[in-house]
């Protein structure tokens, strides 16, 4: 296998730091950057790129975008001269738990600690939407930076539902009932992405989270041992039973893939969907004028709930890497200043309709009606917002192992016993297996 | 007692042709309808795609069986000029027709030793290719990156036609060996005693007789190479103006959990099927000819 | 033996085989090599651990599951694919017109060769596509054709029970066109008055397929044979593209193992190798096995 050249490159392009340069770039230093070109497509970070050469004129900018990071730049990691930033994203993204577990991700801790290039007084870190560092923290050091703010939680088309004069249920009971008139009004009340059921696992977990405290989501993020099978858990799962028992999905359901089942949703077949805030990007070609899809929480077990009912996760996606052998690593940290720098994250929000982890940078933008609710979602949930990583960590354990025992459960061919039972034994498989790398969420 | 009731099948010759030919009959109306219901099954996705290629992105995903309300050209002038399906189409010539005739070359040149002559190790070299067949190629596409860069040649077509052809080698070896194998022994004495050599033996004689066969493993060879992916994916990737088309297509084409282009693609997709298609139907006569050809002898 | 051999065979064996060494050959040594270290895939890092990926793979279920998957593939496809292919070769070849006046193909022949062909130039992506639409519990073609009979189709996909079968249709229904193409083009080769001699003596069509064609075409028939035999072992871009494996792994093969393993929910790269490494083995005794036990006596019409 290929070069061996380790010291690398840095020395060369490695300037004096100062106030204005606390990373040390070289202003002739040539940036490569890599984009992921998928629903955001490149126009942002071409905008990004023009911004970077601004205060850095002397600088030539290679700029490429594929859909396949990982088959792309693997040889390059191992030739040990990979680009300089990479938006390691998409199905083909390359997993970052084996890329820090390799050291071949360079810790952007002092991107943290620079000042922000157009926030006075303020350092980058302060300019973070909440849990935008823990996301992309490995056993405490920030290697990944994600540059949109995603909330995941169960949407509806607020005109059906005003046509209808349903009101989105807060608790539980309320839940149910409202889906037993749905239902009876010859609608079906749940769809889901059947042929990726993960999506189910969000609202589950979250519910149980909601019941249970912060703990919850902590003890699976860490494989502790029966983290799936803690009564929080038992109670969020038997609760979600009942939309399999009693019939309250739409028929079918199970084999539609996640573009499928968000048509059926947006045509009308069903009144409730679990996703992110992506959602509304990604439907945009076929949602119906006047649709109006909000998001809103899941609803609240009962009244003992250590969470309100107001609390949503929200999580920072779209992960962009400086690889550690880079050639030009304080120019990829210069350039993710760029990026959460305020008129780069307004710029951003612009050009792609996604909220930037940028704190305020969507003040004042023109946002389409799920988006809007998202950053009222956002404000409501305030310090309760909560998130879990796992699927950093150990990517095959939601893509896989929760995946397929999500599918069984809400195809109900397994109950909720059986269903925690299987996300466990998926766990403890991640958890007993030397060959993988476990981290401890702080 | 023998001779008692005799079914009057005891028959003629003619009505044994009759039944003969009723039994037929029967076995046609069935057998034709398989033809009939096989032909819908592989003419539907081909229609499908062409008038997805007129629709729009909000006809695809909420009618996917409908008609679309309007010819949109639009997108295959979006699919032919914003994402340059012109020129990748251009590039993916080029590639393909020195990898093919490249592969044809040494394939037929190598499963003709291995067919037709004795020497040692003849069984070793002749699995180590077939061997080949045998190997999922994405396990050796790190080695084979540094394996091409050292050669110096990255990012250019000549190491993409070497690459395919070495790809490609295995099964047309494997194929053209048997093929070589059922031609008759006789002709290539004959021609040998007329004092005929060795080289011009292949090239007058052995060659023209295996054209079927080699025909057959041509459009093979030229589909694979057409519609390869993963191997320009990971040795083309500096110089977008030297990519193929596949390559192109997966720009258009729509990455899980994200919003696309779907109009686009299936327009991209039609540009991209129809040369297929041409090649496939003007090679249909030279099988035909070909084969024709061969029968003479 | 005569003279001159020699030359040839160093001029045509030894560039194909300093192609194939150099550009195929060493990156799958290079390959197993990597099978036997943890190499993550993403530094030059990568340490020997001997066996232990071979020892991993032994207990892995899911690994157990996908091979069993393709064992399945390994039985069916083939058989289906050529059943399929010699049945509608023979049909477009001879099946016109009945016994007497010799043999000929169905009329519309060549269209329908062109119409077969046509899955051979769908990539697979689209192949994918359109068959998920086909196989939509609620708007897809299938479902709606069984409606009217009064039957509630399944999920397909969705279903643990059809998933796997579904995909294994859609394998067969993308081969079968190009095996008829190719028995086809065996099947000119063979001379008319043998078959005209058989009919003429009252053989059936399944005879005549039987006894007379298919062992004409054996040599064919084994290539085919060997080839939807590795495509089956293989042909994962299917699977991954309709079902990802699922439901609950249920439609998993060998193949997406593989690359899940280094590509997808890990990066895992020698112990991809190594799954890669034991496909190999199966794929070549599968091979070996196929040829041994179709070995024949060639025939020549000459």
């Amino acid at each position: 296998m290929g070069g061996n050249d380790d010291t690398g490159a840095d020395n060369a392009n490695q300037g004096d730091k100062s106030e204005q340069n606390p990373f040390g770039v070289k202003e002739d230093a040539p940036l490569e950057v890599v984009i992921f070109n998928g629903g955001y497509g490149e126009d942002y970070a071409k905008a990004h790129e023009a911004m970077y050469n601004e205060k850095w004129p002397k600088a030539k900018i290679t700029h490429s975008a594929t859909q396949e990071i990982s088959k792309t730049l693997q040889p390059r990691f191992v030739d040990g001269s990979p680009p300089d930033v990479v938006n390691n994203s998409g199905a083909g993204q390359i997993d970052q738990g084996g890329l820090v577990s390799q050291g071949a991700l360079t810790d952007l801790t002092p991107l943290l600690d620079a000042p922000s290039l157009d926030v006075p007084g303020k350092k980058v870190r302060d300019t973070l939407l909440p849990g935008v560092v823990d996301v992309g923290s490995y056993d405490g050091k920030f290697y990944v930076l994600n540059i949109s703010y995603t909330t995941y939680g169960i949407w509806y088309s607020s005109k059906l539902f005003a046509d209808k004069g349903w009101t989105y249920p807060k608790t539980w009971d309320e839940h149910i009932a409202l889906c037993r008139t749905i239902k009876a009004a010859g609608t079906a009340p749940w769809t889901y992405a059947g042929k990726h059921p993960r999506y189910m696992s969000w609202p589950v977990i979250a519910t149980a989270i909601k019941f249970g405290g912060l703990d919850v989501a902590k003890n699976i993020d860490n494989l502790e041992p029966n983290a799936w099978k803690s009564d929080a858990m038992k109670t969020a799962a038997d609760a979600w039973h009942q939309i399999v028992k009693d019939g309250f999905i739409l028929a079918g359901t199970p084999g539609l893939d996640h573009v499928q089942s968000q048509t059926a949703w947006c045509q009308g077949k069903a009144a409730f969907i679990s996703c992110g805030s992506w959602l509304e990007n990604e439907q945009k070609a076929v949602t119906p004028a006047g649709f109006n899809m909000v998001v809103a929480p899941t609803p609240s077990l009962g009244a003992s709930d250590k969470l309100p009912f107001e609390a949503i996760r929200g999580t920072a996606s779209e992960p962009f890497i400086v690889p550690a052998k880079a050639k030009n690593a304080p120019g990829g940290l210069e350039y993710f200043r760029t990026m959460l720098s305020m008129k780069g994250a307004k710029d951003f929000t612009g050009k792609v309709s996604a909220l930037s982890v940028v704190a305020g940078s969507a003040d004042g933008a023109n946002l389409g009606p799920g988006l809007s609710s998202v950053v009222k979602a956002l404000e409501a949930s305030g310090s309760n917002g909560f998130n879990w990583v796992y699927q950093n960590y150990y990517r095959k354990l939601e893509r896989e192992l929760v995946d397929a025992a999500c599918g069984e459960f809400f195809s109900g061919r397994i109950g909720p016993a059986e269903f925690l039972d299987q996300c466990q034994k998926g766990a403890d498989s991640i958890a007993k297996d030397t060959s993988i790398k476990k981290y401890k969420r702080a | 007692m023998t001779v008692t009731t005799e079914r009057p099948a005891a028959a003629t010759p003619v009505s044994q042709e009759r039944k003969l030919r009723r039994e037929w009959g029967i076995a046609n109306v069935f057998s034709h309808g398989f033809l009939v219901l096989w032909a819908l099954l592989t003419t539907f996705p081909l229609l499908w795609v062409l008038i997805s290629s007129f629709k729009n992105d909000t006809e695809i995903l909420s009618d996917p069986w409908g008609l679309p309300s309007a010819l949109r050209f639009e997108n295959w002038a979006r699919a032919w000029t914003e994402a340059h399906i012109g020129r990748y189409f251009l590039n993916s010539a080029v590639v393909v027709a020195g990898s093919l005739t490249l592969t044809m070359l040494f394939g037929a040149a190598a499963a003709y030793v291995f067919a037709r002559y004795e020497f040692r190790f003849r069984q070793v070299f002749y699995y180590l290719f077939v061997g080949g067949m045998m190997f999922p190629v994405f396990l050796a596409l790190v080695p084979l990156f540094f394996v091409v860069r050292n050669a110096g040649l990255l990012n250019t077509w000549p190491g993409l036609m070497i690459v395919y052809a070495g790809y490609s080698l295995p099964f047309t070896v494997f194929f053209l060996t048997a093929f070589f194998r059922t031609l008759p022994e006789s002709v290539a004495e004959a021609a040998l005693l007329d004092g005929c050599g060795h080289f011009r033996l292949f090239f007058r004689v052995m060659l023209p007789m295996a054209r079927p066969g080699l025909i057959s493993i041509g459009i093979f060879n030229f589909l694979s190479h057409w519609n390869q992916f993963i191997l320009p994916q990971v040795l083309m990737q500096g110089d977008e103006s030297k990519q193929v088309l596949a390559q192109g297509l997966a720009t258009l084409a729509v990455s899980q959990g994200y919003e696309g282009d779907y109009s686009g693609l299936f327009a991209g997709l039609t540009i991209a099927m129809l040369p297929v298609l041409a090649v496939y139907i003007l090679f249909q006569r030279q099988i035909q000819s070909g084969l024709t050809a061969g029968q003479l002898k | 033996m005569r003279h001159g051999k020699f030359p040839l065979i160093i001029t045509f064996l030894v560039p194909p085989l300093l192609l194939y060494g150099i550009f195929v050959l060493s990156p799958y040594v290079q390959a197993f090599q990597i099978s036997t270290t943890d190499w993550g895939g993403y530094t030059a890092d990568a340490n020997y651990v001997g066996f232990d990926n071979f020892t991993r793979l032994f207990r892995d279920d899911y690994v157990w599951n996908a091979i069993q998957n393709n064992a399945i593939l390994l039985a069916v496809v083939p058989l289906v694919t050529i059943a399929f292919g010699l049945f509608f070769a023979t049909m477009l070849n001879m099946g016109g017109r009945g016994g007497k006046a010799g043999v000929s193909g169905v009329r519309g022949t060549a269209a329908y060769r062109l119409v077969y062909f046509f899955p051979q130039v769908l990539s697979v992506v689209i192949i994918a596509v359109v068959w998920r639409e086909v196989y939509h519990p609620n708007n897809g073609l299938l479902n709606g054709l069984l409606k009217p009979l009064g039957i509630n189709g399944p999920t397909w996909l969705g279903d643990p029970k059809y998933a796997f079968w579904c995909v294994l249709a859609v394998m067969v229904w993308s081969n079968v066109g190009f095996y008829v193409v190719l028995f086809g083009a065996a099947m000119q080769a063979i001379p008319r008055d043998i078959y005209e001699a058989v009919l003429l003596d009252g053989a059936s069509r399944f005879v005549t397929l039987v006894r007379i064609t298919i062992p004409l075409l054996w040599d064919t028939v084994q290539v085919a044979w060997i080839y939807l035999a590795i495509a089956a072992l293989d042909g994962f871009i299917l699977v991954q593209l309709m079902t990802d494996g699922g439901p609950n792994h249920s439609s998993d093969v060998i193949g997406l193992r593989m690359y899940n393993t280094a590509f997808g929910t890990d990066t895992r790269f020698g112990y991809a190798s190594a799954i890669g490494v034991v496909m190999f083995f199966l794929t070549l005794s599968v091979a070996v096995l196929a040829l041994r036990a179709s070995k024949r006596d060639r025939i020549e019409y000459s």
